[in-house]
């Protein structure tokens, strides 16, 4: 029997579900291994239980709240993907200003009909069986995990610097041409793509489970960055502080 | 021992003709630093480099080796995937062999690495000696400074021309079909020991003590309150590991592909100062902290490969200093400051 799998979205872009449908290669493959029972962005069925949910999206409101707990009821492994839902992600930036003021920011004169909560990620609301971060997730890391599960392993969680794959990948890092970089505290898995690709890390992985925030300050201010501008960069992705 | 020289030109020749044969690797510009990478044509050859950011030993162990495939339908099945792609790598700097004849003591002992040796026996090897090191080496006072045999064909810059030393058969081959090369006599060796007398006086960085002095250095040092001084500060991101010459440690892991049917395992590198490298399944971390780690890998290279393998584990190279964002990796400065606290009790 083929593990039945749904796909839903909460608070986000929908990037991240999009990239699996970006699978393109892999696709004949998942489709064959697995049978989409929901997933709004490619069909309209819906089912009552999941073997696999996999959860794109942070928790923004009461109602997705409630929703979260019913998937979770219905589901065997619940997966949530991407930044927002792995650490809250871009979400959690709202978190700073008073719920009111970010309704009335939005939605102005129509801002009494919505209601909104400071935003969280999955495993604040509900038991999670594993995740798959960034911002959006990497292709090859989805079909990774898929694979291990189908296999009956328990998937391999990377949970070292961006660093070493860096690295490996041999660049020269950013901090000798006078950028700056989270790669020493952000959670690896993405073989450095953002660094090898010219760019830095933002932490779109979210942070490692023991991350060395204070050597990272420290070397963000030798580079010459303010105060106010280290914490907006950590902030990014990782705003919300109880990270998975 | 057999002495060559060859014009930069005619060597520029010779190294096309290679290419033209065989897969060449060497030394290519990235700026601000340099790579071994394939070579397409000989203009990208860059030999009078000071470092290379990974070492050339990524051809012989690389970051990711496919150890055998594996076929579940039906009757299970096991493919080995020892081999290698013969090659020619040009510019391997002296403390990168020497790091390589301790990949050697390890993975050639006693219990052979059949996927290495694979690489090992049809990849030849081109060095050339270091005469401006970067500012990070303290290979002169490592002992590592020249070439140990192993080589097959060696290089030294002696302004116009190249001087050539054959280590090998196979280095005679590699003349006899690529390099015009005439003889040298007694005064291009000469002048040979004379450049690299005058090397030695360009390390900026050197060991206070004999390196055969270093597993004495630590073994009174492993209280030192350095080590939580430094180790405190590290990020656990194995940076000073995947740049190291000489580090050996990979992890198994397998993959299977999403019919289930057929799969992989292969082998990764890992690195002692990653947080999980020394936890059990039981949960249970030998080595918990930063610190640990830190003075682990410090050990490893002074004193616990010498033991094992009869070489030190660090030949001096200097890119784990550089590597190191937060200045905490420095075997010289470890060793230096322990030997200090020693003398002075
Ligand atoms: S993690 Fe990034 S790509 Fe994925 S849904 Fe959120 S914002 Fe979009
Ligand atoms: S560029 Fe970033 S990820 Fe790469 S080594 Fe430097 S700090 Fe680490
Ligand atoms: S390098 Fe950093 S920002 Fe880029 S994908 Fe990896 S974790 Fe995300
Ligand atoms: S420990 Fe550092 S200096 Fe020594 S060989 Fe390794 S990278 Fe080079
Ligand atoms: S010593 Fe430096 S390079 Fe090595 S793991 Fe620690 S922070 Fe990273």
């Amino acid at each position: 029997m083929k593990p039945k799998v749904a796909v839903f979205d909460f608070t986000c872009c929908e990037g991240c579900e999009l990239q699996i449908l970006n699978c393109e290669e892999e696709l004949a493959d998942l489709l064959s291994a697995l049978d989409f029972v929901e997933f709004r962005e490619a069909m309209t069925e819906k089912a009552d239980y999941y073997d696999i949910a996999f959860i794109d999206g942070a928790c923004s409101r009461k109602s997705e709240m409630a929703r979260l707990k019913d998937i979770r009821k219905r589901a065997r492994m619940v997966i949530p993907i991407g930044a927002c839902a792995c650490m809250g992600g871009v979400n959690c930036l709202k978190n700073y200003y008073p719920m009111d003021e970010v309704l009335r920011s939005e939605y102005g004169e129509k801002a009494e009909y919505y209601e909104t909560i400071p935003a969280r990620h999955v495993s604040a609301v509900i038991p999670v069986d594993f995740f798959i971060p960034g911002c959006p997730i990497v292709k090859k890391d989805f079909i990774r995990v898929v694979q291990e599960i189908l296999a009956g392993r328990i998937p391999y969680q990377y949970n070292d610097p961006v660093c070493a794959e860096c690295k490996v990948a041999g660049n020269v890092c950013v901090f000798e041409k006078g950028m700056t970089c989270l790669g020493p505290i952000t959670r690896g898995g993405c073989e450095a793509t953002c660094i090898t690709g010219g760019a830095v890390c933002w932490g779109c992985r979210g942070f490692i489970d023991k991350p060395n925030i204070i050597a990272e300050k420290l070397i963000l201010e030798q580079a010459g960055l303010s105060v106010e501008e280290i914490s907006k960069r950590f902030n990014l992705f990782n705003a919300c502080k109880d990270r998975i | 021992m057999e002495f060559l020289k060859i014009s930069k030109a005619q060597f520029q020749l010779s190294v096309g003709r290679m290419i033209d044969e065989n897969f060449v690797y060497g030394v290519k510009a990235k700026s601000p630093s340099y790579e071994f990478d394939r070579l397409f044509t000989a203009d990208e050859l860059c030999l009078n480099y000071n470092i290379t950011l990974l070492s050339p030993n990524k051809y012989f162990l690389p970051p990711r080796t496919p150890l055998m495939g594996f076929k579940l339908d039906g009757k299970i099945s096991v493919d080995s995937m020892v081999g290698a792609q013969p090659g020619i790598i040009i510019g391997i700097h002296p403390y990168d062999l020497h790091a390589l004849k301790l990949l050697d003591a390890v993975f050639l002992g006693n219990l052979k690495d059949a996927y290495y040796q694979a690489r090992r026996q049809v990849i030849a090897i081109i060095g050339i000696d270091c005469l401006q090191p970067w500012q990070y080496s303290f290979a002169a006072s490592m002992g590592t400074a020249f070439p140990p045999a192993g080589f097959d064909l060696w290089l030294t810059d002696t302004g116009d021309k190249y001087l050539i030393e054959v280590g090998s058969e196979k280095g005679e081959e590699l003349c006899r079909k690529y390099l015009d090369a005439s003889e040298a006599g007694e005064i291009e060796v000469k002048q040979r020991e004379k450049l690299r007398e005058e090397s030695l006086s360009r390390y900026k960085l050197s060991l206070d003590i004999s390196p055969q002095l270093i597993p004495e250095v630590l073994n009174s040092g492993w209280n030192s309150s350095m080590w939580e001084e430094l180790g405190e500060k590290c990020f656990s991101c194995g940076s000073c590991t995947m740049v190291c010459p000489t580090c050996v440690c990979f992890d198994v892991r397998d993959t299977t592909e999403l019919n289930r049917l057929s799969g992989e395992r292969y082998r990764i590198w890992d690195s002692c100062m990653f947080d999980a490298f020394a936890t059990i399944a039981s949960g249970e971390n030998f080595r918990p902290t930063g610190t640990d780690r830190l003075r682990h890998r410090l050990y490893r290279k002074g004193k616990y490969m010498l033991q094992r393998w009869g070489r030190l584990g660090c030949v001096g190279c200097g890119r784990c200093i550089h590597a190191c964002l937060v200045d905490i990796a420095s075997p010289v400065y470890a060793y230096n400051r322990l030997a200090r606290e020693a003398r002075t009790g």
